[in-house]
């Protein structure tokens, strides 16, 4: 068998457009599993027994089981409660529900590792509970939650070629579709791969971004804050 | 007598099966300084963390500048403050820590700031006003964007009292200020606690260095297993021991 990639080439377009719902379906539904997990995790910690009880469950559930499971069940069984839905709400949702599970876990374990006595410090100043998610854990769990939640990030990217199976034209239905017609399935497996390279790349970059933004020790304060702080003249 | 800022009637706390504090009374008047000595677990830390509601007391009523603490009107009327009321008392109730728990992710000044803005509502330019001169005031001017970890454990300690004074609070509670330092950092630590003394805030010390407790403090007090033992000024309790137990714990320390 000779490789011989004139035939794939001239689908580098087709497959890029596909990437494109690969984005669209990956970018939404980290969004709303990062919200959601982030309530979620909350909830875990909250002292309502019922409520933690609840975001458990839910985790174990959604964590437990496969996405493509969940996205068999809401394409194929929502129809049966009377609700139908497309195939790209449905991946989106069915990803959004599968990311938020492991999102809530990756999001609690970062604000439980800010110590409590940061916490404490705030409440003996006065600040109240919003204000010291916002001011003191959040900025201090960020740094944590950023190596896991882009690993997950990434798996994510991954695994939303898993909506395929609910004929989502994302990069692997797309691919497969091509290499049917064209029998050329190794090339244009690898134009998928490279497709999918670059995107969990991109995010690799911005892992290290991210990381280096949030590393506060290197921190050094801009000339408009010092102006701000009076400790530069206006 | 001066009038009572700190009113603590008949405290009790457990945690569990263990009793922490078995019946605690105690006033402390505006402008005194107490300080509270005491073996290891004898209930200093609980009774100054019950006083701004760190801690919720099993049963006892504690009161700050005449307001009950974490509760909302009087007797059987009373009910518990909510999470806004709560944060306004003890913004009014200073607090340093044994492990000085500075915020690390922001600069010595902007932790100093961070309640003036937060709290108090007050513009960053103004917030960075006050938290300089006190920065200044627990000296370490030229400390202002130094990040924490760059910090020395009495520096820190210092920018955690200089936090805590920025709120202008009524009172200021030490929980063993210095217990964590290396001794050679002590001395600069207990210096900047003085000056905030005789400035005439009204302050309770739970602390192991007796030396500071006899130079600076009104009124001593001793506690073991959760109860005061004894209390008095500190020439009395120092030299002059009515307890045998305050006698034995002093011998221990002071030889």
């Amino acid at each position: 068998m000779n490789i011989d990639f004139s035939t794939a080439l001239p689908y580098i377009p087709v497959l890029i457009k596909a990437a494109g719902f690969t984005i669209l379906l990956t970018l939404t539904s980290q969004f709303f599993g990062t919200v959601l997990g982030f309530f979620l995790a909350l909830g875990r910690m909250s002292r309502f027994g019922g409520l933690r009880w609840a975001v458990w469950l839910y985790v174990w559930v959604f964590r437990g089981t496969p996405m493509l499971l969940h996205l068999f069940f809401i394409y194929y069984a929502a129809p049966l409660f009377g609700l139908t839905l497309d195939a790209i709400p449905a991946a989106i949702i069915a990803m959004s529900l599968s990311s938020c599970a492991y999102n809530c876990e990756i999001i609690r374990s970062g604000l439980q590792a800010v110590h409590h006595g940061q916490v404490e410090a705030a409440r003996a100043v006065g600040m109240t509970y919003p204000r010291i998610v916002r001011r003191i854990v959040l900025p201090q769990a960020v740094r944590i939650i950023i190596p896991p939640y882009m690993s997950n990030f990434i798996t994510h990217t991954k695994n939303s070629s898993l909506a395929s199976v609910v004929t989502v034209p994302e990069i692997m239905l797309t691919a497969q579709t091509i290499a049917n017609s064209t029998y050329r399935v190794i090339e244009i497996l690898t134009l998928a791969g490279v497709l999918y390279l670059f995107l969990t790349s991109c995010l690799t970059w911005l892992q290290l971004w991210m990381e280096k933004r949030t590393a506060y020790e290197q921190r050094t304060l801009t000339l408009r804050r010092r102006r701000q702080l009076g400790l530069e003249p206006a | 007598m001066m009038s009572p800022m700190i009113d603590v009637r008949n405290l009790h706390k457990t945690f569990g099966s263990v009793q922490a504090l078995d019946g605690v009374s105690l006033t402390v008047g505006t402008g005194e300084v107490v300080c509270v000595i005491g073996p290891s677990g004898s209930g200093k830390s609980t009774l100054l963390r019950c006083i701004n509601f760190l801690e919720e007391p099993t049963s006892g009523i504690v009161s700050v500048g005449g307001h009950r603490v974490g509760y909302v009107g009087d007797g059987t009327h009373a009910r518990r403050m909510r999470g806004r009321e709560l944060a306004a008392m003890r913004a009014e109730i200073g607090m340093v820590f044994q492990l000085f728990y500075l915020w690390p992710h922001i600069t010595a000044l902007e932790n100093v700031m961070l309640g003036l803005t937060e709290v108090r509502g007050l513009t960053a330019r103004a917030a960075a006003d006050q938290a300089r001169a006190l920065m200044h005031k627990v000296g370490l001017g030229d400390k202002m964007t130094a990040f924490p970890e760059h910090l020395s454990g009495g520096q820190r300690q210092r920018v955690a009292i200089a936090r805590a004074l920025a709120m202008e609070p009524k009172v200021m509670l030490f929980d063993e200020p210095t217990s964590a330092l290396d001794p050679e950092l002590v001395g600069e630590v207990l210096q900047v606690m003085e000056q905030v003394a005789q400035e005439g805030m009204t302050m309770m010390v739970a602390t192991h260095e007796m030396g500071f407790a006899r130079r600076v403090a009104d009124r001593v007090v001793f506690m073991d297993r959760g109860r005061i033992v004894e209390s008095g000024t500190p020439d009395e309790l120092f030299d002059r021991p009515r307890e045998e137990r305050t006698r034995r714990f002093l011998e221990k320390i002071l030889s």
